[in-house]
């Protein structure tokens, strides 16, 4: 552990109900950084957040924070805040007395708790909502309350668990561009779960890869995209999985080339094809199996189903060999 | 998930139960076994032929009860809990009444319809039969039993999934095969639940064969009674309590099980409305017998009500019967004025209510939507309805009062007794409003610095006030109605209304005892009106 970081995990491995679901995982997070938990669904990103927080206990492994163990530190006393799926705020609360909530908790001065209140509210445009309850917001005003609430305190680290699954997708992006400029502006250290990749990537400064609870890749954004770790993480990532000469490659779907039939070319089956926004997708099928998508611009003409198709590819990034190769 | 530690937050209730019930029972239990000589002495008891009659009469008045009770309340609960119509949820609120009511009122009710000049039975004198012996007590415990039945089950069609429900029909699942695979099951359950809960009550009913029938339809709780407090057998009296509560302790266990069933089962149940398949050759008789059932909760009210202002026998003119309750041969003839049965009966009430809040609400900070409580603890919570009232007081005075020493701590034991039996009703009602909140609410309020306690009493309990409401007033109408305990516990001094009226019933003093009855219906409604209004829907 470097003196700059923050938390620290050796070795974690956390069960449910008798089935490891995170297995010996380890990683730190530096002080301002945001580490992106990202995988597929049942991976046990939620599961490995829950135990950083204290709501869940680790079967082994160690948790330091500031150096610090804090696995026999109960929940309320660890200094980390969390965000989760729903906004969980308390009904009977207003805005502002949501916000306040971890303040009068820890006892502060009610000048400090109203200056406090009034600053995050105006970081997050909750001025206006303050005296409303929560089941007048909309879902996108909600979850940037309970982000205020979660700051409120000064936690040491925030987590966020898929934070903005329940608002509509049409403001995710937004919301995740403000949450991003609101957590480096306060310089906060956290940690968001996801297990959208365009989300991940975009917030990230680095992104963690959690695959069947082992942790597979970490490093930035744009090393984790650019070099997949393994096939699995290539596929989460968007890319297909093809034989290449000295084993297999990653190809992103816009650098595919369908071409009529060729015996020199990996031979595929058309499943189906449609125009997607700008462009035209296009779905196939190797004879071994192997499914591939294709990008190709929207004046290209449908493929109908069924069509023998040739695949080249423009660039494709080498997977290391080893199981999951 | 919940720390271990969180369950010693139970200790209070459980020791409560433990010191005032199950204590005070096994010592009763022990002592009269060894007075009688063990088993030997278990067996002559046994032999005696109006004990056996007790055991038999028990069960007959129990097993045809809860078939009674189950009759009429299944497809009561499938019509509310599974279908919307006008009405639906007052007629879901007034389920309620019966059970808050005094036992007593719905045997004056009951009788005022079917027995002898009752308003029922005067037009059609067929009906008179269900007005005495064992079809008078059964008309009784299926009253007071139905709705608990037609609760549970609506509870379980809660339960069921909607959405497997659609995607069995979307697979051309008739409406029979949908009932068989889906809603037909998880309405069973809560069905039998109520079903062994009736055999429970009504198998240690102990007033409706006490004024309806006499001593050859007693129970195992009203010989018990009878046997300390007329014969003098204390001893006989305690082994026969312990045949009693070894015989009711399996269908009481099974109830436990299947209300834990239940209720896990409901955790994440949401209100689905269909309309009523009117074209089911079901869905009319069923609309029948529902109807008719609470027809009749409004008919034993009404004729209480009626009869309390009625002129009759012994009060020649309106309002007679209210003049005479509150007048010096009432007074003379209970020992205390109707007055101060009142004040005693609120008082008791309160403070019985009170201390099963106070514990309900510790111990609720372990229970809410926990699921590592010890699988203990339900069972534990439940024995006071297993003791039975009778033995429970039987067993207080025989334990407690030697130690508490004078006549003069009788109202503490009442209290106690009192609150013993309305904790458990409490706790249920008060843990499944816990059970509903999402553990999310009180992780944030952890993670924001509450410590776990902090963040029950300021998260939860606010949240989950209806439900403490109707907890509070559930123990309250318990108490204020609660007759075969404080009648074993009572003396002159202390005297309840509901006490009074048994005494004034078999005085034969029928004007003040129909104006008392009156005014418990008044109580109990009040009672009533008030969870109706500020509380949650009850789930046993």
């Amino acid at each position: 552990m470097s003196a700059s970081d923050l938390l620290e995990l050796e070795s974690v491995t956390a069960a449910w109900e008798g089935t490891p679901v995170v297995r010996e995982v380890t990683f730190s997070v530096g002080r301002g950084e945001t580490l992106v938990l990202m995988g597929p669904n049942g991976g046990g990103k939620t599961t490995l957040l829950r135990v950083i927080a204290g709501l869940e206990r680790p079967a082994s492994g160690a948790i330091r924070l500031d150096g610090r163990s804090i696995l026999d530190v109960p929940v309320h006393r660890r200094g980390i805040g969390m965000l989760f799926q729903e906004p969980a705020l308390f009904p009977h609360r207003s805005v502002e007395e949501n916000i306040a909530y971890g303040l009068e908790i820890a006892r502060r001065p009610s000048a400090f708790v109203t200056s406090r209140v009034r600053e995050l509210s105006q970081l997050l445009r909750l001025d206006a909502l303050l005296g409303r309850r929560p089941d007048e917001l909309s879902g996108g005003e909600q979850q940037r309350v309970a982000l205020a609430r979660t700051l409120a305190p000064g936690p040491a680290l925030v987590l966020l668990d898929e934070p903005f699954a329940s608002v509509d997708p049409e403001l995710r992006h937004a919301l995740a561009a403000e949450f991003r400029s609101v957590l480096r502006d306060l310089g906060t250290t956290a940690i968001f779960v996801t297990h959208d990749r365009e989300e991940g990537l975009f917030l990230g400064d680095r992104v963690a890869l959690l695959f069947a609870g082992r942790l597979v890749q970490l490093g930035s954004p744009t090393d984790v995209f650019n070099r997949p770790a393994t096939a699995a993480v290539a596929r989460f990532l968007g890319y297909n999985v093809l034989p290449g000469p000295s084993g297999a490659v990653a190809v992103l779907p816009s650098q595919i080339l369908l071409g009529p039939p060729d015996p020199g070319a990996l031979a595929a089956t058309v499943i189906g094809s449609g125009v997607v926004g700008e462009s035209t997708m296009t779905h196939l099928t190797t004879a071994a199996g192997e499914r591939v998508a294709a990008i190709g611009a929207s004046n290209e003409p449908a493929r109908p189903a069924g069509q023998r198709v040739a695949i080249r590819w423009k660039r494709s990034v080498e997977l290391p060999s080893g199981p999951d190769g | 998930m919940r720390l271990r530690g969180e369950s010693l937050a139970l200790l209070p209730a459980l020791g409560f139960i433990v010191l005032f019930a199950l204590l005070p029972a096994l010592a009763l239990f022990a002592s009269s076994v060894a007075a009688e000589g063990g088993a030997p002495g278990i067996l002559q008891v046994l032999r005696d032929p109006v004990n056996a009659q007790a055991v038999v009469n028990s069960f007959e008045q129990g097993g045809l009860s809860a078939v009674g009770a189950v009759a009429v309340g299944y497809p009561a609960g499938v019509l509310l809990g599974r279908y919307e119509f006008v009405g639906r949820r007052t007629l879901f609120g007034v389920l309620l009444v019966p059970f808050l009511l005094p036992a007593l009122i719905v045997v004056a009710g009951v009788g005022a319809l079917f027995g002898g000049g009752g308003l029922i039975s005067q037009a059609a004198p067929i009906t008179a039969v269900l007005g005495r012996g064992i079809p008078g007590i059964v008309t009784v415990n299926v009253v007071f039993n139905a709705p608990i039945v037609a609760l549970l089950t609506a509870t379980g069609v809660a339960g069921a999934s909607p959405e497997l429900e659609e995607t069995v029909a979307t697979l051309g699942g008739s409406p029979t095969q949908r009932f068989r695979d889906v809603w037909g099951p998880a309405s069973s359950l809560g069905a039998i639940a109520g079903g062994l809960l009736t055999f429970l009550f009504s198998a240690l009913a102990f007033a409706a064969p006490l004024l309806i029938c006499g001593a050859r339809c007693y129970t195992l709780e009203a010989r018990v009674y009878t046997l300390d407090q007329t014969f003098v057998q204390p001893h006989a009296a305690g082994v026969l309590a312990l045949v009693m509560v070894l015989l009711v302790l399996p269908p009481a266990a099974a109830y436990v099980l299947l209300a834990q069933r239940l209720r896990a089962r409901t955790r994440s149940a949401r209100d689905v409305r269909r309309r009523i398949p009117w074209r089911s050759p079901l869905a009319w008789p069923a609309l029948a017998i529902t109807l008719a059932f609470f027809g009749i909760i409004a008919l034993v009210l009404g004729a209480v009500v009626v009869r309390s202002v009625q002129p009759g026998r012994g009060a020649p003119a309106l309002g007679e019967g209210w003049a005479t309750l509150f007048g010096p041969a009432v007074t003379s003839a209970l020992g205390i004025s109707a007055g101060g049965a009142l004040a005693n009966t609120l008082l008791f009430a309160a403070l019985a209510a009170g201390i099963a809040l106070v514990l309900g609400v510790v111990g609720g900070f372990a229970y809410g939507g926990a699921r590592t409580t010890p699988r203990i603890v339900p069972f534990v919570l439940f024995l006071p309805l297993v003791i039975s009232p009778v033995v429970l007081s039987f067993s207080l005075a025989t334990f407690w009062r030697p130690l508490l020493g004078g006549a003069s701590t009788v109202w503490a034991l009442i209290v106690v007794s009192q609150a013993t039996l309305a904790l458990p009703f409490a706790f249920q009602v008060f843990g499944v409003a816990l059970g509903r909140l999402s553990p999310q609410r009180r992780d944030a309020a952890r993670l924001l610095g509450a410590s776990p306690f902090a963040a029950y009493l300021d998260i939860e309990v606010p949240l989950a006030r209806r439900g403490l409401v109707t907890a509070a007033l559930f123990a309250l109408a318990i108490a204020l109605g609660e007759f075969t305990a404080t009648y074993f516990l009572a003396t002159a001094r202390f005297t309840t209304l509901p006490v009074a009226l048994y005494r004034l019933l078999a005085l034969r003093a029928t004007a003040p005892a129909n104006a008392l009855a009156g005014l418990l219906v008044v109580l109990t409604l009040v009672v009533f009106f008030v969870i109706a209004r500020r509380g949650e829907r009850v789930s046993l």
